[in-house]
């Protein structure tokens, strides 16, 4: 008992020291929950042991003004450590309320309390989502990050206004970015985004680097979603360029949605690539690509579909069909040309029936015309068609043309 | 008048490059509207636009006429000075002298026709001066208008500057069109008739202007969009009417200011006009206080219609309500009689209904006299104001009077026309509508309304079923005018509908501009007004209720209060109230002449109301209130058709009972459009005022209009009314729930479940700003008790009553009898809907529920209903998720299929896609959207094409 009391008095006043001293790495660090910190569960502990912790601090005038942070995060840390996640939950978001409310009477001069308050938002999506799992074990809808999402632009709101807070706004942004993608509710970024590209006072790049990395990769997969492929490219990219190194967890997920952008603008990546971030499933893909092989294609794609779906590159890849029908047809006009260079030119519908046909690929003469023409208007292949003798004439300069970098034509 | 003379002169040439220019603008803005029929059309729409110049001129009389208007008259040169003259006896007399004024009105102008291209100009500069600066209209237009007077140049100039924006204008509405249409109209009519086409052109310009003017206020409602505002402008088209009745005063007022004699009639005209427009400019709702108004609110209504903002129906309403006002002494009631019109049209619904009339009618109107003419076209639709024409040659008010009804029939018309999309046939309240429609043309007094309603009959087939029965009564009173007056009622009565009961009621509901009130504040009028024994307590109740209603629309909690849970005041002392409409009440009784005397006829409609009332109580309040809501269920627009009906019931027959609240509710919005004018204009606010209290002494004179605007104004009414509310204030505490509790009792114990709703929200000490919605539902799930297998669907404006939920059995046999029924998908939606209410209601979640969604998914595919098809397949998402067995995976290929389909949404495809089971990829039904899909995708159309129907 006398123990519990001085491990919460000590956190008292290391509470009000910090704040006094704005001290903000040390400030994080009381407020950071699921750190599972030595000091915060033996504090956790002494809670439960000592029931009515608000009267210590009622004491002390000292700490009378953040006893509504306090008086919320304890219990929350009592419920966290007893397990009760979504209660936990429920104390952590007032205290985290009642934080901002600080906050805003803080921040006027310096963003101090900036660390803290991204222990905070990260908190807070954690626990939620933690508390969402339980909900769900216990056959209950899952709302609290939803909650949380909505809390969070709260917190973006207090942010996003000028001074040397703005730069917290990325961090708050991306948080709000990983609970949007994980409810689904992905247009809900777009306000976001909006209001972070269009504050012209702040230049993008004054943000913490890791932000910008985080903002490019969701932003990225969001162009994805848009098939905007130019414009998710270059975020990806970006994404990539300025990822430290040494997370190859994050590299790995940048380019899981870099490489079938980069795909579908016509550039393979190097196996070794795929080998190192384990993306092995884009293996298949790539070799089918190289070699014109349709069902090497349809074969990679149904066997990773579920994944591709979840990630939703599915449908991007997809699209790559066309691509290895070009190749296809490539490597059939190589192939005559061989034979007899004066009438390569000359493809013949009926040749490209057969090549399917060994690949197992069961399609008529009217299907492969029908490819055939959107090969054409997708300026995959140059030429035309000479629909009574059934032949794509391909024109003699570049009947191939690449992509290089560029998005197949709509 | 000698200012006009010289103008006339001048003006031609002006004119005709106006001309001119309007006709290029129209030319190059190329939209026709779909209003008028085109080439029969052409004639009754000339028609329609001199009736139209008619009433305008009538409105200059009157006081309620459009800035635009006035314009006219001023350009009018040679006839104009006739005219005006006519128009200033008028004003101060009565409007007897203005029908004859009108008829010279016309042939003068046709006859100047070529020359007089002038209105042109004018109403060209009236009405950019509207649009381009609303603030500053009233000091500009003023100017402008006299300058133009004095120099023609100098507004030809001003008017082709401004045509710019009148050609902007157009592009941003739709409506002008009919202005451009009417055009075309006028050549042919010119050469058809010459005099009309003078008067015509001005017609025109009036109704372009009217649109403008709706046009602001549409844009003002936009950015209201809250209800409040709505209410707003709802009440401020009333105001606006008793602004126009006063004109005389504010004539003299403004004759000082502008000082020149020769102007003065004009000028007044004007100003009045003008002050009355900005204020409503300023209150951002539409001011339309004159005929003009109903002309161009035709014109907005099928705006409206098009653009199916709801606001329209109110804004067109009002004017709708101004007109009334002008014919009888029920001011207050105008403003309900707008929404009666919007609401009323869906009903109707026959899609040919104006191409009919047009055809056939045009034909008889132009034989036929010229009157007779113009109330046929005027029903047909293509002539808005026809009628008003008629009635000036013949009786000028009885021609007020019948504005307003036939500004609603013109109304209904339009909305029927935008309503006829939509499926109203489901609706039993076709029966009801026709009802209310009739009583207005019953009520026309005149031997022309007789013509008319004859004329009708034919022309409307459709309708006919139900006016059949109205109208041979009016045929036998329309003699008498008292006796037209009668019949209307007595069609009510006669009605074999057994929802009468409901519209009288409902016509109680009505008083409180059903249109944009919510439907819990409805049903607490009604309760309020159940408890009246007798029609003094009525009035007397009414007038807190209207008390209530502008407090709460003032701070805005006329919307978020729960209404439901709202206590009733205690019964106001009925003889304070009496005092108020007293006024209003006797000069009109007491007046021999029908035509001026609307108070007396709708006293004697009134009177067979109590009986019916009194049955209604005993009967079914409580089914009413469920009735209610069952017709507004669909939709808004129902809703507001529904109450339409209510509303021209009450316009024929409780006029009195009504008018108290509604003459508060205009002379409460009188004041406050004073009040905006002082801000707008310091010229204007003295004026205005002094143009009320004047304008008091004149109402009692001529009681042309309900004195309940003039006692508004009046302090000691003020007084009175602030004591009222007082009073009503400390009674808001006590709930009066006994009063009505015993009453309904019987029918079913609906309200003792919307008491306990009360409690349960808790707002019953703090007056109740929490929502409807915000009550817990789930704590009054119900056990359904109903046994009736077949049940319209509507909508749930309270508790559900347990009485007329039906059980899990009887839904199921509901259930086998709609997929037996042979019924359209119109009849068998309405009954799902009912099941899938009764479902959620109770509870209900289990394999039946996902039969009756998976019945209605289909029905609603098969015939391409996608909303109802969205729910129903949102509604299986969340059923299946649950485990409930049904067809899942038959929806789930319809999801793919409408997700490739409908939206282009490559995320939804993805999730769609994603959200597929393993063993949902191998049933037939999803691998065929699948392949669908992959078709599409691919965009190997062959393939697309081979796949098989499924």
């Amino acid at each position: 008992m006398e123990e519990a009391y001085r491990r919460i008095t000590e956190y008292l006043n290391r509470f009000s020291d910090a704040v006094s001293s704005q001290d903000g790495a040390s400030l994080s660090s009381l407020l950071s929950l699921s750190s599972n910190h030595p000091f915060l569960l033996s504090l956790a502990d002494s809670l439960i042991l000592f029931q009515d912790a608000s009267r210590v601090f009622k004491q002390s005038e000292r700490f009378s003004q953040y006893s509504e942070i306090i008086t919320h995060l304890f219990r929350s840390l009592q419920n966290y450590r007893l397990g009760n996640l979504v209660d936990a939950y429920q104390a952590f978001e007032k205290s985290a309320n009642a934080f901002i409310q600080e906050f805003r009477n803080w921040e006027s001069a310096s963003a101090w309390a900036l660390e803290a308050l991204y222990v905070l938002a990260y908190e807070i999506r954690v626990l939620a989502e933690r508390a969402d799992r339980e909900l769900t074990s216990n056959g209950k809808a899952p709302e609290k990050l939803k909650a949380a999402g909505s809390f969070l632009m709260k917190v973006f709101g207090v942010l996003a206004g000028k001074g040397p807070k703005r730069v917290g706004a990325l961090y708050v942004t991306c948080q709000l970015f990983k609970v949007y993608f994980k409810l689904g509710t992905v247009h809900l970024c777009r306000s976001v985004i909006r209001s972070i590209e269009t504050a012209r006072i702040f230049d993008f790049e004054e943000f913490p680097k890791r932000d910008k990395v985080t903002y490019m990769y969701y932003t990225g997969r969001l162009e994805v979603f848009n098939e905007n492929f130019p414009s998710a490219d270059h975020k990806l990219s970006y994404a990539l360029m300025h990822c430290n190194p040494r997370r190859e967890a994050n590299i790995r997920m940048i380019l899981k949605y870099l490489i079938p952008v980069k795909l579908s603008m016509g550039i393979l990546p190097k196996d070794w690539l795929l080998e190192k971030y384990n993306l092995v499933e884009y293996r298949d893909v790539v070799q089918a690509l190289k070699r014109g092989d349709l069902r090497l294609l349809r074969h990679a794609l149904q066997e990773h579909e579920d994944r591709f779906l979840r990630s939703g590159v599915y449908l991007v890849l997809e699209k790559l069909e066309l691509q290895v029908y070009q190749r296809l047809v490539k490597k059939i006009y190589i192939i005559q040309k061989q034979k007899d260079p004066t009438k390569a030119h000359q493809v013949k519908l009926e040749v490209i029936v057969k090549a399917l046909k060994w690949l197992e690929m069961d399609m008529d003469v009217d299907e492969v015309e029908c490819i055939m023409a959107i090969l054409i208007y997708k300026n995959l292949v140059k030429g035309y068609f000479a629909h009574k003798s059934k032949v794509v004439v391909l024109s003699k300069q570049d009947p191939f043309p690449k992509l290089n970098g560029k998005p197949i034509e709509s | 008048m000698m200012n006009q003379g010289v103008s006339t002169e001048t003006i031609p040439p002006v004119d005709s490059g106006s001309l001119e220019n309007h006709h290029v603008v129209d030319a190059s803005q190329g939209q026709t509207s779909s209003y008028f029929p085109p080439t029969a059309g052409s004639d009754a729409i000339s028609w329609t636009i001199h009736r139209a110049d008619h009433n305008s001129t009538q409105n200059g009389t009157l006081p309620s006429s459009t800035s635009t208007y006035q314009y006219d008259y001023h350009t009018q040169p040679p006839t104009r000075n006739v005219q005006e003259g006519l128009n200033a006896a008028s004003l101060p007399s009565s409007s007897s002298s203005l029908g004859t004024a009108n008829v010279s009105q016309d042939y003068n102008g046709y006859a100047s026709y070529p020359n007089s291209t002038d209105p042109y100009g004018y109403g060209s500069t009236g009405y950019p001066g509207y649009y381009n600066s609303y603030q500053q209209q009233q000091q500009q237009q003023q100017q402008s208008n006299q300058p133009s007077y004095q120099q023609q140049q100098f507004n030809h100039s001003s008017y082709q500057q401004q045509q710019p924006n009148h050609s902007s204008y157009q592009q941003q509405q739709p409506n002008h069109s009919s202005y451009q249409q009417q055009q075309p109209n006028h050549s042919s009519y010119q050469q058809q008739q010459s005099n009309h086409s003078y008067s015509q052109t001005v017609g025109a310009y009036q109704n372009t202007g009217a649109p403008y003017q709706p046009l602001s206020s549409f844009q003002n409602t936009g950015s209201y969009a809250g209800p409040a505002s709505y209410s707003s402008t709802y009440y401020n088209p009333g105001d606006y009417q008793t602004a126009g009745g006063y004109p005389s005063s504010s004539y003299s007022n403004q004759n000082t200011l502008w000082n020149d004699a020769n102007y003065t009639n004009y000028t007044t005209h004007q100003y009045s006009n003008y002050t009355p427009d900005t204020t409503a400019y300023s209150s951002g709702t539409t001011t339309a206080p004159s005929l003009h108004y109903q002309q161009q609110y035709k014109q907005w209504a099928d705006y409206y219609s098009q653009t199916e903002v709801s606001c329209a129906p109110g804004t067109e309403n009002m004017s709708v309500a101004n007109t009334s006002n002008v014919g009888c002494p029920i001011p207050g009631v105008s403003g309900e009689y707008p929404a009666s019109n919007t609401q009323t049209p869906p009903s109707y619904t026959p899609p040919s209904w104006r191409p009919e009339s047009s055809s056939s009618e045009l034909a008889s109107v132009q034989p036929a006299a010229g009157i007779s003419g113009a109330n046929d076209g005027y029903w047909q639709h293509v002539a808005p104001s026809s009628q008003i024409l008629h009635t000036s040659p013949m009786q000028p008010q009885s021609q007020k009077s019948l504005d307003p009804k036939t500004s609603y029939d013109i109304f209904q018309d339009q909305q029927q026309t935008a309503y006829s999309q939509v499926p109203n046939v489901q609706y039993p309240a076709n029966n009801q509508v026709p009802q209310s429609y009739q009583s207005p043309v019953q009520t026309v007094p005149s031997l022309d309304t007789r013509r008319v309603s004859k004329l009708q009959i034919p022309t409307n087939p459709r309708i006919a079923s139900n006016l059949t029965f109205g109208f041979p009564k009016t045929d036998k009173d329309s003699s008498t005018i008292s006796a037209a007056a009668k019949p209307a009622y007595i069609s009510v009565n006669v009605s074999p509908m057994p929802d009468e009961k409901v519209l009288s009621n409902s016509a109680a509901d009505s008083i409180l501009k059903p249109g944009m009130f919510p439907r819990s504040l409805r049903g607490y009028v009604e309760r309020a007004l159940a408890r009246c024994k007798d029609d003094t307590e009525m009035t007397a109740c009414q007038a807190v209720l209207k008390e209530m209603l502008t407090k709460a629309t003032a701070d805005g909690t006329l919307y978020t209060r729960d209404w439901d849970t709202e206590p009733l005041f205690p019964l106001p002392n009925a003889d304070a109230v009496n005092k108020d409409s007293f006024q209003s009440s006797t000069p009109g009784s007491s007046l021999p002449k029908y035509k001026r005397s609307p108070s007396r006829r709708s006293k004697s409609r009134w009177e067979p109301l109590p009986e019916e009332k009194s049955v209604d109580k005993s009967a079914s309040v409580v089914n009413n209130t469920v009735k209610y809501g069952g017709w507004t269920n669909p939709s808004e627009r129902d809703r507001k058709l529904f109450m339409g009906n209510n509303e021209s019931k009450e316009n024929n027959f409780t006029a009195m009972k009504f008018s108290p609240l509604a003459q508060k509710n205009a002379s409460k919005n009188i004041q406050r459009q004073v009040k905006k004018q002082r801000f707008a204009d310091g010229l204007n606010a003295a004026d205005n005022g002094d143009a009320s209290s004047d304008s008091d002494k004149e109402q009692n004179l001529t009681a042309y209009y309900s004195s309940a605007i003039a006692l508004a104004n009046t302090p000691e009414e003020r007084k009175r009314r602030e004591s009222r509310s007082k009073r009503f204030e400390k009674g808001q505490g006590r709930p009066e729930n006994n009063h009505f509790k015993p009453k309904n009792a019987g029918p079913g114990n609906l309200y003792s479940r919307r008491a306990s709703a009360l409690v349960l929200s808790k707002n019953f000490e703090d007056g109740g700003t929490r929502a409807v919605e915000d009550i817990d539902w789930d704590s009054l799930t119900v056990k359904g008790t109903c046994q009736e297998i077949e049940k319209r669907y509507l909508r749930l404006t309270s508790a559900p009553d347990p009485a007329s939920v039906r059980p899990e059995e009887v839904l199921e046999k509901a259930l086998d009898m709609v997929q037996n029924s042979q019924k359209n998908y119109l009849y068998k939606c309405d009954q799902l809907k009912s099941i899938r209410q009764d479902l959620t209601v109770q509870h209900i979640r289990n394999q039946l529920t996902v039969k009756v969604y998976e019945t209605h998914a289909r029905l609603a595919l098969e015939v391409g209903d996608l909303p109802e098809y969205n729910q129903c397949q949102s509604q299986l998402k969340t059923l299946y998720a649950e485990g409930i067995e049904g067809c899942h995976m038959e929806f789930s290929a319809y999801n793919l299929l409408c997700v490739i389909l409908h939206s282009n949404n490559y995320r939804e495809l993805l999730s769609s896609m994603s959200r597929l089971s393993v063993e949902a990829k191998k049933d037939e039904a999803v691998k065929h959207a699948l392949a669908v899909r992959g078709a599409v995708t691919s965009g190997n159309y062959v393939m697309f094409f081979r796949l098989p129907l499924c």
